[in-house]
């Protein structure tokens, strides 16, 4: 069934589909429909969940673990602030191996108070333990749901998952999204599985202080999950794509006219759409550049990176998130994999907009550069009028 | 001790939440634990939420389960109150035990929250200047289902205490006062005594309520008149933590019983 839905609706609705049993919810802008939708359902009588209104995302965190660990699916969604208040227990469960869904819908983090999109927030999560996907359309906010709860549960992997997209961008803008039935869901989701279950006939305990060695060894398992996931996530996505038309999730990330292309630039999330736009129209004008989208950031798939870019004579890699005094994220993960000439770019920050026109300049401009020289460094592009960026304060620079 | 008896009160039904203190660390190594019970041990201010999503996940599961969250006086006065606080408003359905041994004992005993006036702690050398929190008075303006306190130097009461909390639908709040011979100062034999003499002087209050009506328990009657107080002395003296403690801070102790009672009383007639 397909039906004109905004990315927080999906999420809601890819919940509802996954049978999910408890719900910790707590609101902030911009994932806060995802839960008002759960809650009106549940007030419809569409849901048999449990919601739990809580008093603090870090709250949310430990009731959604509280459930999962005694034995039923359990889900929450949060933004920025709310991510970072959480921060403790999302270490907490992955640590804990408890398998779970949580949506993060991006937004800059304070100070000062913006509300708008950046994916640092979602970003600065990558050393937790979390398997982390990042959708760039409501669809595949909905299908990367699903298949989070199955990846989740593979007894492979019993790791979290957090799955991520552009606030508002996406969170709020209504596309066409392809439904997968409910019968179609519940075989492919199979009945819950978990490491263990919280239980007074089993007596197990969990989270008591460990020596040393079985700490390391139990940090090493979750590392070896994360890289093993790769095969699974691959092997989901395929089941995935018998149930929707649409699916293409056979790979974890996402090529684009890559394979003539001799340079790429890479992306991930919404904007990666306009990437395509600018990359088409770049061709058109003679320029052989190809697009690769980021689907997953745990796994980190080197394998797939090294395949699709492992032969460009350079590439440019786009973040909507820093590492501050670094550059981007996706830029230093990229430098690690790969050694080819690599360019980072940060812009869109705070909801600065960026749009196909940008992407064209900062691609033909970069093609330009490479041709007649070594490309490297991290550049901060603003679009339009900012020509300089004072040092310190705005209110305090003269 | 507190936990030896729980095992007497609650039966083999129990699933427990241990957030940071000592006993995150006495059950002992992984993957089991000296309980008995099945245990989640979680981070310092997660417990009471940890617990909403446990019971709740029992009740999906058709399984009847007591759930326990067990805390330390800091986790529950200082960095675990907002979601304590959270979890008694929307009166979730679970035991919650606070062990109130007055400062964080189980990294060397600094003040908290809960840490009386003029006790002598690693953070306050000088004496704390300010009053204990009243936690039982704050869970009961949550409107809570039961709230009550007790004293390992009166294991019945604190056991009659639990089996009553045990019958009861929704949040349930326990304080234990748990005198700690390393963090008040004196010999690990007169633990109990140390207890005892802490409800005889009046300092800790014996209660029970449920439902909003009051019911002050049998050690603890002498106290609604001040004629029959046990003087604060008694159970001060015996203590190396009151050392510095000064007339003035006596007096102000003395009147910290006072009010305590004060308000037990109208909150009786109410």
């Amino acid at each position: 069934m397909m039906k004109v839905m905004s990315g927080n609706e999906a999420v809601a609705l890819a919940v509802k589909l996954a049978r999910v049993g408890v719900v910790g919810i707590y609101p902030i802008t911009p994932q806060t429909t995802i839960i008002e939708e759960l809650a009106e359902m549940r007030a419809r009588g569409e849901l048999s969940a449990d919601i739990v209104r809580v008093e603090s995302e870090h709250s949310a965190m430990a009731v959604t673990l509280g459930a999962a660990v005694s034995g039923v699916r359990s889900f929450t969604a949060t933004s920025s602030q709310g991510l970072l208040y959480m921060h403790e227990m999302v270490w907490w469960t992955s640590g804990s191996r408890a398998p779970l869904v949580m949506v993060v819908a991006t937004r800059a983090v304070g100070a000062p108070w913006n509300i708008w999109n950046e994916n640092t927030d979602f970003m600065s999560e990558r050393d937790s333990g979390w398997i982390m996907a990042f959708a760039s359309t409501p669809q595949e906010a909905l299908d990367l749901t699903l298949q989070a709860f199955r990846i989740s549960e593979d007894p492979r992997v019993f790791l979290p998952v957090m799955v991520g997209m552009d606030g508002f961008i996406l969170s709020h803008t209504k596309t066409n999204v392809f439904i997968p039935s409910q019968e179609d869901v519940d075989n492919f989701i199979p009945p819950r599985r978990q490491p263990y279950v919280i239980d007074p006939e089993t007596k197990e305990s969990m989270g008591n202080i460990f020596p040393p060695i079985y700490y390391m060894k139990l940090r090493q398992s979750i590392h070896e999950a994360i890289t093993n996931s790769e095969e699974v996530i691959k092997e989901v996505g395929r089941e995935y794509n018998k149930i929707s038309p649409l699916g293409d999730y056979g790979t974890l990330n996402v090529s684009y006219k890559l394979d003539d292309a001799d340079y790429a630039v890479v992306t991930m999330g919404a904007w990666s759409l306009d990437a395509m736009e600018a990359v088409d129209k770049l061709r058109e004008n003679g320029l052989n550049v190809g697009l690769y989208r980021v689907r997953y950031i745990r796994p980190w798939s080197e394998k797939e990176i090294r395949e699709n870019l492992g032969d460009k004579r350079a590439i440019l890699v786009v973040d909507r998130a820093t590492s501050l005094g670094r550059g981007g994220p996706l830029y230093l993960e990229l430098k690690s994999t790969l050694n080819i000439p690599i360019k980072g770019v940060v812009t869109g920050l705070g909801g600065v907009s960026v749009g196909k026109r940008d992407f064209y300049s900062l691609i033909s401009r970069f093609v330009e550069e490479a041709r007649y020289s070594e490309v490297g460094g991290v550049e901060w592009y603003y679009p339009g009028e900012v020509k300089e960026v004072e040092l310190g304060t705005p209110r305090t620079a003269h | 001790m507190t936990m030896r008896m729980m095992g007497m009160a609650l039966g083999n039904n129990v699933a427990l939440i241990v957030v940071a203190g000592c006993s995150s660390v006495i059950q002992g190594m992984g993957p089991k634990n000296s309980y008995g019970y099945p245990a989640l041990n979680i981070a310092f201010a997660a417990g009471p939420a940890a617990a909403s999503g446990m019971w709740r996940a029992f009740k999906q599961r058709n399984k009847d389960v007591t759930v326990v969250v067990w805390a330390g006086d800091g986790g529950t006065a200082d960095i675990g109150f907002a979601s304590l606080s959270g979890a008694a408003e929307r009166n979730e359905n679970f035991i919650y035990v606070c062990v109130d041994n007055e400062a964080y004992m189980n990294s060397g005993g600094q003040r908290s929250g809960s840490t009386p006036h003029g006790a002598v702690t690693p953070t306050t050398p000088e004496g704390k200047k300010e009053n204990k929190k009243e936690l039982l008075f704050l869970m009961l303006d949550h409107h809570v289902p039961y709230a009550a306190t007790a004293s390992v130097g009166y294991p019945h009461d604190l056991m009659d205490k639990l089996r009553r909390a045990k019958t009861i639908e929704g949040f349930r709040y326990l304080q234990v006062l748990t005198p700690d011979p390393y963090g008040w100062l004196f010999d690990p034999s007169r633990t109990a005594e140390v207890g005892k003499l802490a409800v005889q002087t009046c300092y800790w209050p014996l209660l029970e309520v449920v439902n909003g009506r009051v019911q002050v328990s049998n050690e603890s009657l002498h106290c609604l008149r001040k004629e029959t107080r046990r003087p604060l002395r008694d159970f001060l003296s015996v203590q190396g933590r009151y050392k510095r403690l000064n007339d003035q801070d006596y007096k102000e102790l003395e009147s910290y019983v006072d009010y305590t009672w004060d308000r037990i009383l109208k909150l009786m007639r109410t």
